[in-house]
């Protein structure tokens, strides 16, 4: 199982809810396969758990449809391996990143940093491409994720 | 409570929006209960105009939950368009392929949706009857659940390329064959799977006794019961003939032929609810009130046709002389279910066309009319395409597991309603009780009104004179 896991999701036809999946996209081959392990998904599911629990690092990135910009980073440290992300919440089909991170911890004893990453969306209306200031944002999310990529494997590499 | 009328809205742990009004009478007693559902997407409408051949791919996004199912059910339709023989190996992939997802599907539904409410009670807590409260309780259990989602799920991938979504499944057959190596890999986790299957199958029938009273209030009352057979009465997800067996366990239509449908299924639109009620044309509606889904499906089924199935089948028709009515058994049947499909899977994949590279018909439309249909795991599925000489879409219609049983789940809801609803205010009991009726049934309301959304409860209680009594929301 790769050191890192990265985790993608959104919906690809929701305009820039799909912002997540391209980056995987742009991702995808930067890294060796046994250190960063690059998934994209519609949604979370518990099945996620196990998978999260194999690896030192979990990097979840995610459209947002909050009050930022749009086109705005922003990296959220969500477990730094010493215990559960805050208010993970109840199931239903889809899970939030911290519910994934508190199964993993639950029910496989996981040790692990989490992050989660979100790029501020604009339009999430049906359709395929993303609005212009998200399209113009994708470099610096990647910047971003890249760099989180790096302090991880770091980490991983000393322990 | 507003008046006299109480309103659960929305409904947890469930696939869609829908809301339940229980109207009171003036003595306060609970008299009538609707479950409304909220959502409409239409894809009906939507497809009109679209060359045929896409519909497995379209019709796919119509479900998350089970694509698959969509993807067969069309396929078939188009199939039926083509006037093809798909290649028997094509033929026995598509069945691993359903049987995949009905094991996913029923695991969801049995481990991450209702095993809170068998594990913690039916007055738990609702910020605790959730995977995590299941994870605290019975780790165990919430660990099978998810090895043998992943199961199922492993499979979809391995043969279709994504989890959610695939489109392997074509007009004509399949895309592609199964390689060796998937080959192998399913049958190398079959061991691990089945053992998951016959201990959450034993776990299940330990706690039965504690559910005396939901077993006998949820959903018990008299039905007729549908579902696809084989040709021997066995159980089959795939392809058969269509089978009605009433209340009493007798054949009431048998060697139906499914593509017929509209001939025996009517469908009535109620103006408070998107979904459709379905009903046995023959003895009008409501009366032609039936089952579909696991509970019709081992109430028409002689037997399963793979060993340990069948000795938990004999078991299951021992819980009544009759059909075996109750809702709450709806829980069994999925395990049982479960069981089966992963004795089949390795009985299909031993076969040894199994890895033939002939998997795929090719040919242009022969026939301007085609109807598919398959075993979802929620029940029976229709797909029934019109096109032009270009072989564009004209007319579709889909007939889905949920609706057919929308007239049973009001039912159900009213029966739990007049049980448990005391007085003019909602408890947590009650509240958890009349979501958790609907839950036997895993309603799929994104199928069957064909929409978008989150699992949602709202119920409302309704006075004679149709005042809001009390609302409860649930997101």
């Amino acid at each position: 199982m790769a050191r890192v896991l990265v985790v993608a999701y959104g919906n690809p036809l929701r305009c820039d809810d799909g912002a997540a999946r391209r980056a995987a996209e742009m991702l995808e081959g930067k890294f060796l396969p046994d250190e960063v392990e690059i998934v994209s998904l519609h949604q979370l599911g518990p099945e996620l758990a196990e998978s999260a629990s194999q690896a030192q690092c979990v990097i979840f990135i995610d459209a947002a449809a909050g009050d930022g910009q749009p086109g705005q980073v922003q990296v959220t440290r969500m477990s730094d391996g010493s215990g559960e992300p805050a208010d993970p919440r109840p199931f239903c089909h889809a899970l939030a990143p911290a519910s994934i991170v508190g199964l993993a911890i639950r029910l496989y004893g996981a040790h692990l940093q989490a992050f989660s990453v979100t790029i501020t969306g604009q339009n999430f209306d049906h359709g395929e491409s993303l609005s212009p200031a998200v399209e113009a944002a994708l470099p610096t999310l990647i910047e971003h994720i890249d760099e989180l990529i790096q302090e991880c494997l770091s980490k991983a590499r000393k322990s | 409570m507003k008046g006299n009328t109480i309103v659960i809205d929305p409904v947890t742990r469930i696939e869609g929006h829908s809301k339940i009004t229980l109207h009171l009478n003036d003595d306060g007693r609970v008299e009538d209960a609707r479950f409304h559902v909220t959502q409409f997407r239409g894809f009906e409408k939507l497809a009109e105009g679209r060359p045929f051949y896409e519909m497995p791919s379209l019709m796919a996004r119509i479900c998350g939950i089970c694509p698959v199912s969509h993807l067969i059910a069309s396929a078939k339709a188009c199939d039926s368009l083509l006037a093809v023989k798909i290649p028997p190996t094509a033929d026995k992939l598509r069945r691993i392929f359903g049987l995949a997802q009905v094991t996913q599907s029923h695991a969801l539904s049995l481990f991450h949706l209702s095993s809170p409410d068998l594990l913690l009670g039916m007055d738990a807590d609702p910020a605790k009857s959730n995977i995590f409260g299941v994870a605290e309780k019975n780790p165990a259990l919430a660990l099978d659940g998810i090895r043998l989602r992943q199961f199922g799920q492993k499979i979809i991938e391995q043969l279709g390329g994504k989890r959610i979504h695939p489109a392997w499944i074509v007009p004509g057959g399949v895309s592609e064959p199964l390689t060796e190596a998937n080959r192998d890999a399913i049958l190398w986790a079959i061991p691990d799977a089945l053992a998951i299957a016959e201990r959450t199958l034993e776990w299940f029938k330990s706690t039965m006794e504690g559910f005396r009273e939901e077993i006998s209030t949820f959903g018990n009352f008299p039905t007729m019961f549908m579902g696809i057979v084989k040709k021997d009465n066995g159980l089959t997800f795939y392809d058969g003939k269509l089978r009605i067996v009433d209340a009493s366990g007798h054949v009431v239509a048998d060697d139906l032929d499914p593509t017929q449908y509209f001939d025996y299924i009517g469908e009535k639109v109620e103006p408070w609810s998107y979904l459709k009620s379905s009903y046995y044309k023959p003895k009008g509606f409501p009366d032609g009130i039936y089952r579909v889904g696991p509970l019709a499906r081992l109430n028409v089924a002689d037997r399963c046709g793979t060993p340990r199935a069948d000795q938990e089948l004999a078991e299951f028709h021992e819980l009544q002389r009759t059909a075996v009515l109750s809702s709450f058994h709806y829980h069994h049947a999925r395990l049982i279910e479960i069981l089966y499909c992963i004795e089949r899977l390795e009985q299909l994949l031993n076969d040894p066309e199994i890895l033939s590279k002939h998997v795929r018909a090719v040919a242009r439309p022969n026939a301007l009319e085609g109807v598919g249909a398959a075993e979802a795991p929620r029940g029976t599925l229709f797909h029934h395409y019109k096109i032009d000489e270009q072989g564009l879409i004209r007319w579709v219609n889909l007939i889905i597991a949920t609706g057919q049983n929308n007239l049973a789940m009001n039912r159900s809801v009213l029966q739990v309603a007049k049980h448990f609803v005391q007085g003019k205010r909602l408890n947590l009991g009650m509240l958890n009780r009349v979501e958790a009726v609907i839950r036997c049934y895993d309603p799929c309301l994104s199928c069957s009104t064909h929409a978008s959304g989150q699992m949602d409860l709202q119920i409302q209680l309704v006075s004679p004179s149709g005042e809001i009594l009390d609302e409860v929301v649930r997101s």
